[in-house]
């Protein structure tokens, strides 16, 4: 008996015109190397090592003399908080009538292996925050961290709240025992010691294996499926390779560092409980008594809501605001969806409690 | 199939007798080598049987590793395995049109993310996971420390000496930023 399998001609239609798609893709779309992630202007402020204070440019009108110093992440680099003019955070800040400054940590080396919280927070957050000070003539500035950066943002305000204004904590990793995430769960069982001893800095590839495992088939492989789809939809393609472009440019995590953080915020939960310790003092997140706004986003696989929303009760601030986003961790800062709804929010905020 | 124990054993009993002959042969030969004291070949004749030492101990950890890896396959093809089926329950029949294809494409990915999350949420993924990375660096420190031998020989620093240097180096720029703060300080109290 002979059997036939009857397909759709769609089908084999949709199959050629993505192969034709990919053999097109160079012709239409720019290779990463070739694009710069650079988008509004800055000047370098201040630096030290390798850190730089970077301060954006802005046509617009100052409405408050608070600036904004924003705290990017250890993980990747900071372009995705300008990545696109139509989806930069920075630029919407800057258009609301806020001065931001932003802190890029740079590249580390394994000469800085040995940098720790103590370095990072006592002395490049707060010299940037002096310098800033010094530069606008105010008495304290509005601070705002995202992801790693809001655990920075958050020790660095408990051990200095006398120059704190206004806190701002976007997916900020805080609570490492409710952190329900892959990343959570591999670095409870991480043998950090061993990994810093002999490799010296978090190497990027292990990020990047983190990052595969995060959403294997999504992201791995449907995701490039799409953007071959779309490869004529010159916006679409743009942004996609900006935002790849940004995924696959990790800098290595300074081993000490590294290891902290491993230890105080997942192994042993220390920051949460009041009893991390950096640089012989105590980080009591009582200290922190300024208005302090929490944004976290239902759909973040990276750091989990669970484990960000701790924050929001154990400061001792009354003046405290908890926004839950119907979006993702890197939907909450770079998207349609940031410029309608998370900026607004917090720009509304931040002027309401900055000097005028 | 040798169990792990009697691999333990071989490789111990291959260790003595490197370490036997090594040691002895180098008892015997010490004395006109010692002529040669300042050159790397001298140097280099001394840290041979540490560099065996340490291939040898490369090998116990590669079982370990092996034995990691295999246990990551393993999780990885079981829950393939156990994903396919689910998807074959759901979708017995291979979709002849670009509607039912483009579904069934969607079922396929979120049966696939929801097993393999799954996975990789477990504590057993991560205490395996864990282990092997951890195995992983073993190797690697074993590594390390035979360039080290090797640089030695050849008179030049160390990892472990550049390791030195670099925490040298940052307490010395820490104090520098001390003192550069307290210097800032006196001079804005003295009204300079």
């Amino acid at each position: 008996m002979e059997s036939e399998l009857k397909i759709d001609p769609r089908i084999i239609e949709e199959f050629l015109q993505i192969n034709k798609n990919i053999l097109d893709a160079p012709k239409l779309v720019a290779a990463p190397d070739e694009i710069s992630l650079e988008m509004t202007p800055y000047d370098v402020v201040y630096s030290e090592g390798k850190m730089r204070l970077l301060h954006f440019n802005s046509d617009k009108q100052k409405q408050v003399r608070t600036p904004l110093l924003i705290a990017y992440a250890l993980i990747n680099r900071y372009h995705i908080l300008d990545i696109h003019p139509q989806k930069s955070w920075v630029r919407n800040m800057l258009d609301q009538g806020l001065d931001v400054y932003m802190i890029d940590w740079g590249t580390p080396t394994k000469m800085d292996r040995y940098l720790g919280f103590d370095d990072y927070v006592n002395s490049y957050m707060d010299n940037c925050v002096d310098f800033i000070l010094n530069e606008s003539s105010v008495e304290k500035v509005s601070l705002q961290g995202y992801c790693t950066g809001g655990t920075l943002a958050t020790v660095y305000t408990a051990l200095h709240p006398n120059k704190i204004k206004n806190l701002v904590l976007t997916a900020p990793v805080i609570d490492g025992s409710k952190d329900s995430t892959v990343v959570a769960n591999l670095a409870k069982h991480m043998d950090v010691d061993k990994m810093v001893d002999v490799i010296g800095n978090m190497p990027p590839e292990f990020m990047y294996y983190v990052f595969s495992i995060l959403k294997p088939f999504e992201q791995g492989l449907e995701k490039y499926v799409q953007f071959f789809k779309n490869i004529h939809n010159k916006e679409y393609v743009e942004n996609f390779i900006r935002v790849e472009k940004w995924l696959s440019d990790t800098p290595p995590i300074p081993g000490e560092l590294f290891r902290e953080w491993v230890k105080n915020v997942y192994q042993e939960n220390l920051l949460i409980r009041n009893q991390m310790n950096v640089a012989g003092k105590v980080v009591d997140l009582k200290n922190i008594s300024m208005p302090v706004f929490t944004q976290v986003a239902v759909g973040d696989h990276l750091v989990s809501p669970e484990c960000s929303m701790p924050i929001h009760y154990a400061v001792s601030t009354e003046d405290k605001t908890l926004r839950i986003y119907a979006t993702g961790h890197v939907g909450m800062i770079a998207s349609s969806f940031s410029q309608k709804r998370v900026l607004p929010e917090l720009g509304q905020w931040l002027k309401e409690r900055s000097e005028k | 199939m040798a169990s792990s124990e009697d691999y333990k054993k071989s490789i111990g009993y291959y260790k003595h007798v490197s370490l036997f002959w090594t040691d002895l042969l180098s008892l015997m030969s010490s004395r006109p080598h010692s002529l040669l004291s300042t050159g790397p070949l001298r140097k280099f004749g001394v840290n041979a049987k540490k560099v065996n030492t340490e291939m040898i101990e490369i090998n116990q950890e590669l079982a370990e590793f092996n034995a990691r890896l295999s246990e990551y396959y393993k999780q990885l093809t079981d829950t393939w395995n156990e994903a396919q089926k689910q998807f074959n329950k759901k979708v017995p029949e291979i979709p002849t049109d670009t509607e039912h294809l483009d579904s069934t494409k969607r079922i396929w990915i979120d049966i696939f993310e929801n097993y393999f999350t799954r996975l990789f949420d477990s504590p057993e993924f991560a205490e395996n996971f864990g282990k092997m990375v951890s195995s992983e660096l073993e190797l690697a420190k074993h590594w390390n420390n035979i360039i080290s031998l090797m640089m030695e020989s050849a008179n030049m620093p160390t990892k472990k000496e550049i390791d030195e240097l670099y925490k040298e180096l940052h307490l010395l720029r820490k104090r520098v930023a001390k003192l550069e703060k307290i210097a800032s300080i006196g001079g804005s109290a003295n009204g300079k």
